[in-house]
């Protein structure tokens, strides 16, 4: 059986209010994790030896008084100085994106801002041990570039003509997806590809969609690899997807969608590209 | 009979009207912006006994209807917006301009070391130091924060708990040396220990010398400062830990019986320090509940006061409250909804009757507030006070039968809670059970999950969210006074007479091992300009520290 997750959950700093770290303790516990939580009050350094202590995975830090650009990094370097970089260190709290940022490029693995819903919290630090210990593949890296970009047009040809004539570019493929109802030109274009969708039916998604918005940008897809368990942690982040398991997309490789709510209206494809030819699982 | 008609009423009336002359009303009538007449209060057309039990008339008990019988039409609440910030000089600067603003009443934000009793070159106060208010090491910072503003001219509000009375004292001196005597200055320490052990955690000491400390201060401030509120029982931060509305009301009266029973208990008077307890409640979201909140807080008080501890001064018997708008509903997306909130939050806090109101800043889930914001926050109470006409009549809510029902069950439910606190041996014996913290701690994740399931609906959150969130501007505060304010420490220490602060902190470590009244001691070791690391110190090694 795989070995239960431990995290301490940790106050570092003079700051009381631990709503946030008592609630976080409680979602992690809820989602079968061992949690322990320090209490009020604690030096970087009594954070660290209470780590070792209790030998625990990950290390959540809580701080609303501003204090986090100082105390986080700390506990960082004292991780580092007992050779304990392995432990993952997430925190939380009133900490403006900037701060954000430079804390992530420090080495803490994630920050969670306000309104982070408590599951995303639980299945991103299940995730990230599940790596640390070598049992799963790496999900948690960012997607490897941009495959392409859909735009959705009314004729292939009438739309060509601006990236032919003017930007000179030139059609690589074009195929027809019958179970889509559309037509598909694939234009590359440095490092990605264009790809042109003109509808075949009246019913097909991409008819609706240019009834509804008229012609423009209809999705972006990420290139990534591992997308069923991708698919599978984003479900358990509370994100939707429109594609439970992936299907073969124009491209020849296994592709899923996401809900547009998931990313600002935006429909994002995932589509693993290093799997052209080799269909997908059922 | 017609209420008009019993003498109840005229009796009311005549005593309003002698008060009236005394102090007259803010104008000589007041009318709708159609020049209908407003009353000042309303009320049913006959006064049955139940009316006159449950809620009477503004100003009488049990004071369901508002403390005073003429309420804003007399005066505003006081607005006063909570501030602080790095140096003492930089807080002073804003003091000035908030008072330039209009702004009636000063409230003082301090820095965690300060709240609990460290110096700012402690090795505790790393990266904490002017983070979340204005550090204070000694007298000489209290004297450079009110710098140029006359104490007796202003009400000052501490946000002070464990050591409010080293801070209370550092302001008793800087009124001294401005040539005003004690018995002039006003304002509140919020002093209020037993919520830090339940949800904020700025404790120091133990339960039992933190509540000495207090009714040190209930008997030293009844003699010299009359004028100064010595507490501040705070639901504020029961409900920013997450509890809901009834938690807050119960949980503080609980802890506010606690504070009468051990100052009954050092010998005092009920009617001696009773007048000068004051409370602070949350404004929150439900803006009817909200109301409902206050009004049965004023309720249950009253007949605390006057039932089980035999009160007999009519000012004993009213709850007078601060309100502030509550922080945690604000939200980092869409800032600017903030506004909103806070103007709804602050129309049911006055609604429901309360003495002063802080209305938070939009960017506060964000940072501390901007100039910018925190005037938008200032003037959010402006316009209620002066464009909405809600303050031309006395309780505009009484009467409501959505109102008066909540009032009721607001009771009931807050009198269920006390009376589980009470089997449970008090506030002090619930608050060592963990009872309260794990009843907040339940709340908290309850709501956490309805909003996560959408069964609550957060605007901007998890609905009506917008596809980009511009980038606000954001306060940031300055980091390099913080050597500075290390540097001014090292000087003060070499400048002071250090044989007279040996000696001052010696006698205060004499005295705390006794029984007699603190306040005396720790004034003169501040005088002597001993710091807050210092004093807290040496009560520290006497007194123990409390492990949360």
């Amino acid at each position: 059986m795989k070995e239960k997750i431990r995290v301490l959950i940790a106050k570092p700093g003079l700051d009381g209010h631990d709503r946030g770290a008592l609630v976080i303790a409680q979602a992690l516990r809820d989602a079968g994790m061992e949690v322990i939580y320090t209490g009020l009050r604690q030096s970087p350094k009594q954070i660290v030896r209470a780590a070792l202590q209790e030998d625990v995975d990950a290390i959540g830090l809580s701080c609303l008084s501003g204090a986090h650009n100082v105390l986080f990094p700390e506990v960082l370097r004292l991780l580092t100085e007992e050779d304990a970089e392995d432990v993952i260190v997430f925190g939380g709290g009133v900490i403006p994106h900037q701060d954000a940022k430079v804390l992530e490029e420090q080495g803490i693995k994630k920050i969670f801002t306000p309104g982070t819903s408590t599951k995303a919290v639980a299945a991103y630090i299940d995730q990230a041990v599940n790596e640390k210990r070598g049992s799963e593949k790496k999900l948690l890296s960012p997607p490897g570039g941009v495959d392409h970009i859909g735009i959705a047009v009314h004729s292939i040809e009438d739309a060509l003509r601006f990236y032919a004539d003017h930007l000179h570019l030139k059609v690589e493929a074009e195929t027809e997806v019958p179970s889509e109802g559309v037509k598909v030109a694939f234009i590359p274009v440095g490092n990605t590809k264009l790809e042109l969708l003109e509808p075949l039916t009246r019913d097909s998604p991409v008819a609706k969609f240019l009834e509804k918005k008229g012609e423009g940008i209809h999705h972006i897809a990420f290139s990534t690899h591992s997308l069923e368990d991708r698919i599978e942690q984003l479900k358990r982040e509370g994100v939707p997807v429109l594609n439970e398991e992936p299907k073969v997309g124009a491209g020849g490789y296994p592709i899923a969608f996401l809900h547009p709510k998931a990313a600002n209206n935006v429909l994002v494809e995932l589509c693993d590209p290093s799997r052209k030819g080799e269909g997908v699982k059922s | 009979m017609k209420t008009r008609e019993s003498s109840y009423f005229q009796q009311w009336q005549e005593d309003t009207q002698k008060q009236i002359e005394k102090r007259p009303e803010r104008k000589e009538s007041f009318h709708t912006l159609s020049q209908i007449p407003v009353d000042r209060v309303y009320l049913p057309d006959e006064m049955d006994e139940h009316y006159q039990d449950e809620l009477g008339l503004p100003g009488e008990f049990p004071y369901t209807r508002g403390i005073r019988p003429t309420m804003y039409r007399g005066r505003h609440w006081t607005m006063r917006q909570y501030a602080g910030f790095g140096s003492a000089k930089e807080t002073n600067r804003r003091f000035r301009y908030l008072l330039e603003q209009g702004q009636t009443g000063l409230s003082v934000a301090f820095d965690l070391p300060t709240q609990i009793g460290y110096d700012s070159d402690d090795a505790m106060a790393l990266g904490e130091v002017g983070k979340v208010g204005v550090a204070i090491d000694s007298l000489e910072d209290m004297e450079q924060l009110f710098e140029g503003i006359s104490l007796d001219k202003v009400s000052t509000s501490m946000t002070i708990n464990a050591p409010a009375s080293v801070l209370l004292a550092m302001y008793m001196v800087v009124a001294e040396k401005q040539g005003v005597a004690p018995g002039r200055i006003q304002g509140t320490i919020q002093n209020d220990i037993l919520k830090e052990y339940i949800a904020r955690g700025t404790y120091i000491f133990p339960p039992k010398p933190s509540m000495r400390l207090i009714t040190d201060i209930f008997s030293y401030c009844t003699e010299f400062a009359p004028k100064f509120n010595t507490i501040s029982i705070s639901g504020y931060h029961i409900r920013e830990a997450g509890s809901n509305a009834v938690q807050e009301l119960a949980f503080t009266l609980a802890n506010a019986k606690a504070y009468v029973e051990a100052a009954l208990d050092a010998g005092l008077e009920i009617d001696t320090f009773a007048p000068r307890l004051a409370f602070f409640f949350n404004g929150h979201n439900h803006f009817f509940e909200e109301a409902a909140k206050f009004r049965a807080a004023r309720r249950m008080w009253a007949r605390i006061m006057k039932e089980t501890y035999g009160a007999k001064n009519p000012k004993s018997w009213q709850l007078r409250f601060h309100t502030q708008v509550a922080g945690s509903t604000l939200t980092a997306q869409q800032p600017d909804n903030n506004v909103v909130r806070v103007a709804l939050q602050a129309l049911a806090a006055v609604m429901g009757g309360t003495q002063s109101l802080h209305t938070n800043a939009k960017d506060e889930a964000l940072s501390l507030p901007t100039e910018d914001s925190a005037r938008i926050a200032l003037r959010t109470q402006q316009i209620i006070a002066n464009e909405t006409g809600v303050a031309d009549t006395v309780d505009p809510l009484g009467g409501s039968y959505y109102v008066e029902s909540l009032t009721d069950e607001m009771e009931t439910r807050a009198q269920a809670y006390l009376d589980e606190i009470e089997k449970r041996g008090g506030a002090v014996a619930a608050v060592d059970q963990q009872y309260m913290q794990r009843e907040i701690q339940r709340a908290a994740y309850d709501t956490q999950k309805k909003i996560e399931n959408e069964e609550e609906i957060v605007v901007g959150v998890n609905r009506y969210e917008l596809d980009e969130e511009p980038e606000p501007d954001l306060m940031e505060v300055d980091d390099t006074f913080v050597s500075e304010q290390h540097q001014r420490l090292e000087s003060l220490r070499k400048n002071r007479d250090e044989q007279k602060v040996k000696r001052a902190l010696e006698e205060l470590a004499y005295q705390a091992e006794g029984t007699s009244n603190l306040m005396p001691f720790i004034k003169e070791a501040v005088r002597e300009y001993a710091t807050v690391g210092e004093i807290c110190g040496k009560l520290r090694d006497i007194f123990g520290e409390y492990q949360g």
